[in-house]
């Protein structure tokens, strides 16, 4: 049973997983689900270094209550950054104050005997283990009232961790076939990670998958190399108990949003480089969150922000399976105030939603 | 120029075929063309066709990639030296600033720009503001290209224009580009000109040039 009961703002009927579980499945809620994609800014508003935050579970998920609370969002996140996978295979990572890691050294090379990769034990792994610890914290804090995600890479982007993105990119044209055998472990690793992130407590975990983006790879690569890979992914993800699985690319994602469905998508993410009418249109059952740009939360006005976020619920009013949102990460910079705002937007729009 | 060899590696480019694309190169040199030809005739042609490929809505990052890889093997066997070609548009001096070590952006702005007759200078990823200026001074460069994939760079960016002024290279152009740059404005970045992409990032160039048309 949680310890601190995350709900009963002020009109709200449901919880936010009730809320948010109700939105994916278009049936009707209290009010439009808000999530800001919130990590290492968490940290930010904490006082905490990023790297710290990064690095202990503990930590992570103190801020990430913190952060709950502040704002009075849908969900919280044990988000680390990209290369916590990659690290747990041998990448090795520099580690700057109040920064995220950055891989300073691949855990491989075209030269390497790729036949020898274990897969990593999650509970023992690098920084696997704290990521499960702080979903532990989480879930025994919020119980099953907020929504408690967790993360892995996707299939394709986890071989970029692992060799470089050029590398990996000129392999899928010099020899496809080794980087298909490579993508298969990762996506073996994948979904040991996932389900360990599902038994420590977590709802769903997301899965990023950024170099999968049509800014990176053509669609037919994403449809022939990545596609299949992620359906057994979410597969098993649902397997362990995943409540929804939530795809996260950004970019000019509206080629690839089509077989969404066939990988076997709840939610998917977009940013703002898709119109939300376009990404409504393309996918018109699918639960969709974005898309208010990531700097806005930067650079930007709360007005702005409310302007943006008025606009995405006009969007989706008839609609429904709609769940506000940024369309990346909220950097780690970003003035709370911004934040605050697109909350309120959500928690304003109150009444009754038809999904 | 309505040479087969050229047009063939003008194909080749185009394919990513980098192993024909210096095969043929090798046989223009063998048959007397010179490099500057091979550049202006063959080179420039295939980049300027992939220029027209690459809309926004039609942006093919890995087609650039292999073109690019193809171009840089044929400007090793050309200039075999490292001596940038003769008759040059101009340099141009690109990094990805402190803070930020993903560099893809930027090394597909590099391939595209030599593509095009440019003479660049690559101070790499993570690079330091200081080191950055110090190479603007030696270069004396038309612009620099800064590329972010992340936010946290942005006040570096916006220190830019302000660090050449002081160092009295206020003709330098700036541009920016990458994904957390190009949310946002060249006014709130104190940059010249935002692009959308590599080729965004030259036309303003050529355009800067007086050389759209040619």
């Amino acid at each position: 049973m949680a310890s601190i009961i995350w709900r009963n703002y002020k009109g709200e009927e449901m919880n936010s997983l009730e809320r948010i579980a109700a939105t994916i499945r278009f049936r009707e809620t209290d009010r439009i689900p808000v999530i800001a994609q919130v990590f290492g800014h968490a940290a930010t508003l904490a006082g905490v270094s990023v790297d710290d935050y990064v690095r202990n579970g503990e930590t992570l998920a103190r801020c990430q209550l913190n952060a709950l609370k502040h704002y009075g969002y849908d969900a919280v996140f044990t988000v680390m950054d990209t290369s916590v996978e990659t690290e747990s295979i041998g990448s090795v990572l520099q580690y700057r104050r109040n920064q995220y890691p950055v891989i300073e050294r691949y855990a491989l090379s075209l030269d390497s005997d790729w036949n020898a990769l274990a897969i990593p034990d999650p509970w023992r792994a690098g920084r696997m283990p704290e990521m499960l610890k702080a979903i532990g914290v989480l879930r025994r804090e919020v119980g099953n009232e907020v929504l408690v995600v967790g993360c892995t890479l996707g299939p394709f982007t986890l071989t970029s961790q692992l060799l470089g993105l050029e590398t990996t990119l000129y392999l899928a044209v010099d020899d496809p076939e080794r980087l298909g055998r490579l993508m298969d472990y990762a996506t073996e690793v994948i979904i040991r990670f996932g389900q360990a992130q599902l038994k420590a407590g977590a709802h769903l975990p997301v899965v990023f998958d950024p170099s999968a983006s049509p800014a990176v790879i053509p669609p037919k690569f994403f449809r022939e190399f990545e596609l299949p890979r992620l359906k057994r992914v979410f597969q098993a993800f649902v397997e362990a108990g995943s409540i929804a699985n939530w795809l996260h690319i950004a970019g000019p994602v509206s080629p690839i949003l089509p077989y969404y469905s066939a990988a076997g998508v709840h939610i998917a993410n977009f940013d703002y480089n898709v119109p939300a009418m376009e990404a409504r249109n393309i996918l018109p059952t699918m639960g969709l969150d974005g898309n208010i740009k990531s700097l806005m939360f930067v650079e930007g006005e709360p007005e702005e922000i409310e302007a943006e976020a008025l606009k995405l619920l006009q969007v989706f009013r008839n609609r429904g399976g709609f769940i506000l949102s940024s369309g990346c990460e909220i950097p780690p910079e970003s003035r709370p105030e911004n934040v605050a705002a697109m909350v309120n937007v959500a928690r304003a729009s109150g009444g009754k939603c038809q999904n | 120029m309505n040479d087969p060899g050229m047009n063939d590696l003008v194909a080749a480019i185009l394919e990513g075929d980098a192993a024909k694309s210096v095969s043929l190169a090798r046989q223009l040199r063998k048959g007397g063309t010179n490099p500057e030809d091979i550049v202006v005739h063959g080179v420039e042609v295939a980049m300027s066709a992939l220029d027209a490929k690459c809309t926004i809505e039609q942006f093919n990052l890995l087609e650039i990639m292999l073109a690019g890889r193809a171009v840089t093997e044929v400007m090793k066997i050309l200039y075999p030296t490292g001596i940038a070609m003769a008759g040059t548009k101009g340099t141009v001096v690109i990094a990805t600033l402190e803070g930020d070590v993903h560099d893809l952006g930027k090394n597909i702005l590099k391939m595209v720009l030599i593509g095009n007759g440019y003479h660049v200078v690559d101070c790499g990823k993570d690079c330091p503001l200081q080191k950055l200026m110090e190479v603007a001074e030696a270069e004396r460069p038309i612009a620099i290209g800064v590329s972010g994939l992340i936010t946290p760079i942005i006040p570096l960016v916006r220190q830019v224009k302000d660090q050449l002024a002081l160092r009295r290279l206020d003709r330098v152009k700036i541009i920016a580009g990458g994904a957390a740059l190009k949310q946002s404005t060249p006014d709130k970045l104190n940059v010249d000109f935002v692009a959308e992409s590599a080729f965004d990032g030259l036309h303003y160039l050529e355009e800067l040039q007086g050389r759209g048309n040619e």
